[in-house]
């Protein structure tokens, strides 16, 4: 009975004594404690990181050094302080982290970091939505610290954060305190006229969802240019739609409810019929495919074959970029597909502009200089051929930009088989491409942007038209 | 002149292409958002844990979980607009009789319907929507919309712990999750057994997946409604189901 009431007592104590140990100030560990040498497991143990216990247990160890003063390294001959300023780590969202949990591999003799501190342990990288693809080559700790120097590894074209100033002196990047990148002025710590790491001079809007077409995009409409196309696009789209409401539906000529109810139920009888598998026939042979333009004139399927099929490709690796982001943001298909460096991605992109290129080409060759008699020469079919290779043209000149500005090793960039000569060649012209870049960029966008809002308009139209003909003609045979 | 065979089975549209579209996007949806949500909140059962790992992780589940709420929520704000539209533009009635609204005589039907059970009465003259079917409509109607509330709390609690106490975070959870149990436990077994395992019935209820109805069917199952189609006919001459919501 004395037992079990000594017990309870002690268990009392342990609870009163166990918060007090646990101060404002991490508890240090002195090699010597109570008057007697330390226990090797007081430092040759791994705490679990995955309870507040650990953390705080990695934290109080590493701090026993790296909280005070004299904890300095000296680099060239300099004094650079290693202290961690507890303050403000604490203020920050990882004070409830281990010190390992980051810095992986610290914890081992010698005492030094190959890796730096591993943000993708836990978080995942930035796809289209937060901050476009060229940020791919960039550290987090680029942007994610205080310091404001940055330097490029020309080696692998990495942008990292520099362990020097602009003096060439060494600086102590010992400060956890996390920056507010939300604000727009702290991308500048790059993007000004005179940075040294390829970055553009100007902030750039993001993507939108309307280049899903030909890149991968985030899923937000972002710019204004984007706003004004998409408005006008779905102007369009209702002007086309209450145009084709226009006709009788079913020998039903005025109200449009009837007609739309008439209509729905037909699509709705057919979807759900054999029928739809003729209809799945007529969509992979002939809207895919093209087969009745095969039928006609090999030459012709090839011109629209070497343009549509390498919009469609294009539109497919780009649905492909977004889902596997959004499935797997680590996983090394994302990354490769989102990263414009990766050999494979490179490649395609080229490879289906430049086939749409030639397509255009070729086009504009039939049109004006052959003039074969049976091509119909009208001022519309020009304007859409115009717009989609002026667009390209201007994708492959920025694509060339990109790579001369960036600095990619070019190891890296010869894969970009067009980018990459091109790179080269307006290298010879010594102009500061880093200032023209956002020109161009913004050039390629306001194109693009009219390319969607000429979509039902023109020409164009016929990418909803024809498919809907061929489809309809089916079911009326 | 049609015989009286075909008369039986001359076709009307019970519903339209935008409620069968709707149906099937809830239906996807709701069984989404069961498996899912029961997947994270019984997470220690060894069917949760293993369906988890077919998907990829807890994140993933989460996603998907959100990604069916959104689409089903959808579909409640499409069928708003409807009913707007209807009440607005069709200049429809969405209270009378014929419409999927409560009615005293709701109440009536269902003690009717008890005597008939029990051989003591005839079957009761059941209008467009039969109680079960109103009482079906109207659990998900508003049902969707006290889950997707308590949901949105949990979807963004540093925002709504802003506007209203920190415990109702606690409170939306217990009641998201026992809403939940309750309206699955009333889809997958009283809808599903109302709807479509009645023996008239078995195995599915194709009208509203084909939109079709035939008179017969009316008849036998609505005849307020066929009175009703009958009496629209005679003063309008251009009587079709397809106009009553």
């Amino acid at each position: 009975m004395n037992k079990l009431i000594l017990f309870i007592l002690i268990l009392i104590g342990v609870a009163l004594i166990a918060p007090e140990a646990r101060a404002d100030d991490p508890v240090m560990m002195p090699p010597v404690l109570d008057g007697k040498q330390r226990e090797c497991m007081d430092c040759h143990r791994y705490p679990n990181i995955n309870t507040n216990e650990g953390a705080y247990a990695s934290q109080a160890f590493c701090l026993e050094c790296h909280g005070q003063k004299a904890c300095q390294k000296t680099v060239n001959g300099q004094k650079v302080s290693l202290r961690v300023n507890l303050q403000t780590f604490e203020k920050t969202r990882h004070k409830y982290a281990a010190c390992i949990q980051c810095h992986t591999d610290v914890a081992r003799c010698p005492h030094s970091s190959e890796s730096g501190a591993q943000c993708t342990e836990c978080h995942t990288v930035h796809g289209e939505e937060e901050i476009h693809d060229p940020h791919l080559r960039v550290d987090c700790q680029a942007c994610h610290r205080t310091s404001k120097f940055v330097s490029l590894d020309k080696k692998t074209g990495q942008v990292r954060l520099s362990h020097f100033n602009d003096q060439k002196a060494p600086i102590s990047l010992t400060d956890h305190a996390l920056p507010d990148v939300t604000d727009p002025e702290f991308c500048k710590r790059c993007h000004t006229n005179e940075n040294k790491v390829g970055a553009a001079a100007a902030v750039l809007p993001s993507k939108s969802f309307i280049c899903i077409l030909c890149h991968s995009a985030p899923l937000t409409i972002g710019h204004p240019i984007f706003w004004a196309a998409l408005i006008i696009f779905l102007f369009g789209m209702i002007l086309t739609l209450s145009f084709w409401f226009k006709g009788s539906v079913e020998e039903e000529e005025k109200s449009l409810h009837r007609k739309v109810a008439l209509t729905s139920e037909s699509v709705w009888q057919t979807l759900f019929s054999r029928q739809v598998f003729t209809l799945i026939k007529v969509v992979i042979l002939d809207v895919f495919l093209q087969r009745r333009i095969l039928q006609e004139s090999v030459k012709r399927w090839s011109i629209h074959s070497l343009i549509y099929l390498s919009i469609l490709a294009r539109l497919f690796l780009g649905l492909l970029t977004y889902f596997a982001y959004r499935i797997g943001p680590d996983s090394s298909l994302a990354l490769s597909l989102l990263n414009k460096n990766n050999g494979f991605t490179a490649f395609f992109y080229d490879l289906t502009g430049l086939l749409i290129v030639t397509g255009i080409a070729w086009a504009m060759i039939q049109r004006f200089i052959l003039k074969p008699v049976h091509v119909a020469r009208e001022g519309q079919d020009n304007l859409a051929i115009g717009i989609i290779g002026i667009l390209i043209i201007l994708g492959f000149l920025l694509e060339g930009t990109r790579i001369l500005m960036t600095q990619i090793p070019s190891s890296m960039a010869v894969y970009s088989f067009i980018g990459y000569p091109i790179a080269k060649l307006i290298a010879g012209l010594g102009l500061d491409w880093k200032l023209i870049y956002p020109y161009l960029w913004y050039a390629h966008a306001v194109v693009g942007a009219l390319l969607i809002a000429y979509l039902p308009f023109g020409k164009m139209k016929h990418v909803f038209n024809t498919p809907l003909t061929l489809m309809m003609n089916y079911k009326m045979k | 002149m049609m015989t009286k065979e075909d008369s039986r089975q001359e076709v009307f549209i019970r519903f339209s292409v935008l409620q069968r579209f709707l149906h099937i996007i809830v239906m996807v949806g709701f069984t989404g958002l069961a498996i899912t949500g029961f997947s994270l909140k019984f997470s220690a059962q060894w069917w949760a844990s293993g369906f988890v790992y077919l998907i990829g992780g807890a994140g993933h589940l989460a996603y998907l979980h959100r990604f069916f709420a959104v689409i089903t929520y959808a579909c409640v704000m499409a069928h708003i607009i409807w009913l707007i539209y209807y009440k607005l533009v069709l200049k429809g009635s969405l209270t009378g009789p014929q419409s999927l609204f409560p009615k005293v005589k709701d109440i009536k039907d269902l003690l009717g319907h008890l005597r008939y059970f029990f051989g003591r009465g005839s079957l009761p003259s059941f209008n467009r929507f039969t109680y079960w079917e109103k009482f079906d409509y109207l659990a998900i109607f508003l049902g969707m919309n006290t889950m997707g509330l308590t949901g949105l709390i949990l979807w963004a609690p540093e925002f709504f712990s802003r506007l209203i106490p920190g415990y109702f975070i606690n409170l939306a959870q217990v009641l998201h999750l026992y809403e939940a149990i309750m309206a699955v436990a009333l889809k997958f077994v009283v809808h599903l057994i109302s709807a479509h395992f009645r023996p008239e019935i078995f195995p599915v209820e194709k009208s509203i997946f084909n939109g079709k109805t035939t008179k017969e069917k009316i008849i036998r199952e609505h005849p307020g409604e066929w009175e009703n189609i009958n009496a629209s006919t005679e003063s309008a001459a251009s009587g079709s189901a397809s106009q009553t919501s």
